[in-house]
């Protein structure tokens, strides 16, 4: 019996999670390059550093599969220690103050739908202060954008 | 399946456990909204899972999560698919049963010509394996219309492939 399966983008399932996190207000972007390129520019910690607000450093202490133990120092010397699941297309990273989550799928039709959510957790909850999450998730698609376009052909 | 100390981790406001959760069931609501939702089913099953992240820091019960989530899928599949639907479904006659061979054959042609709330019955039934009560229990009909309705999906399928 072949039943037909309905399979979801990670941006679709990205944007189940954020529903689950009061504040995680999620901020998508279509982008014109191809989604390889894109998944692969994310999936490097010092791009991840570069394009995140406040974040000067990024670093993998542990791997376990997709799973990851980051560790992230601030602007004002705040160190973050990270922890969730990081593959291509893929990124959910909490500490005890942050939570960052981003997806990518392919669009029909050409390009790639980048998906973002972040920012100050309420301490141990599954939430997020709802306090410039999306104009901070707008200026990192921006210095994604511009990463994409300097690294370019 | 998965483990209950993850759900309570999620429940807890874990998010990283939230997203161990996830991993786990979105297979399963894809597999449930596919068949009841069609084209639609990806709608169905993105909406499916807000509800249930939304929700689940209510539900009573971990070790119910796969029961809880199946309702849930089962429900927005058919206001999705109603919501989107195009065609009628088809006149409805006779009764094959669950391991007929015809219905091992590619479902989805004769899946497209019934009603979605025929759907639902029929992957409550014959993919999940429910009775017919605990069917009825999720659809929140009367035993009877879920028997009606399944009665009517199989012998939708007998119509398909003797027409």
């Amino acid at each position: 019996m072949n039943w037909p399966q309905a399979e979801l983008t990670d941006v679709e399932r990205f944007r189940a999670l954020a529903a689950g996190v009061p504040g995680a207000a999620v901020t998508e972007r279509v982008l014109p390059q191809e989604p390889d390129r894109v998944q692969a520019m994310l999936a490097d910690l010092d791009v991840f550093a570069t394009i995140q607000a406040d974040l000067v450093s990024a670093t993998l202490e542990e791997r376990d599969g997709d799973r990851v133990v980051v560790r992230a120092k601030g602007a004002r010397g705040q160190r973050a220690r990270l922890v969730g699941q990081l593959r291509p297309g893929w990124c959910w990273l909490q500490s005890r103050f942050l939570i960052i989550g981003m997806a990518v799928a392919a669009e029909p039709g050409g390009g790639t739908r980048v998906a973002l959510t972040g920012g100050i957790r309420v301490p141990g909850r599954a939430a997020i202060i709802p306090i410039r999450v999306r104009q901070e998730s707008s200026k990192t698609l921006d210095r994604l954008q511009k990463l994409l376009r300097d690294r370019g052909e | 399946m998965i483990e209950e100390h993850l759900v309570r981790a999620a429940q807890r406001g874990d998010t990283v456990a939230m997203n161990g959760v996830l991993d786990a069931l979105t297979p399963y609501v894809g597999k449930i909204c596919g068949p009841i939702a069609l084209n639609d089913g990806p709608d169905a099953a993105q909406e499916a899972l807000i509800a249930i992240f939304r929700g689940l820091h209510g539900l009573q019960e971990p070790a119910a999560l796969f029961g809880w989530a199946r309702a849930i899928a089962v429900r927005e599949a058919v206001r999705v698919a109603r919501r989107g639907q195009r065609q009628r479904p088809a006149e409805l006659t006779d009764l094959p049963a669950a391991d007929d061979p015809q219905l091992a054959i590619d479902v989805q042609d004769v899946l497209r010509r019934l009603s979605p709330e025929h759907r639902a019955v029929l992957v409550l039934r014959d993919l999940e394996g429910m009775d017919e009560q605990a069917a009825a229990a999720v659809l929140d009909v009367p035993s009877g219309t879920a028997k009606s309705r399944l009665h009517r999906a199989r012998a939708s399928f007998r119509k398909a492939w003797s027409s």
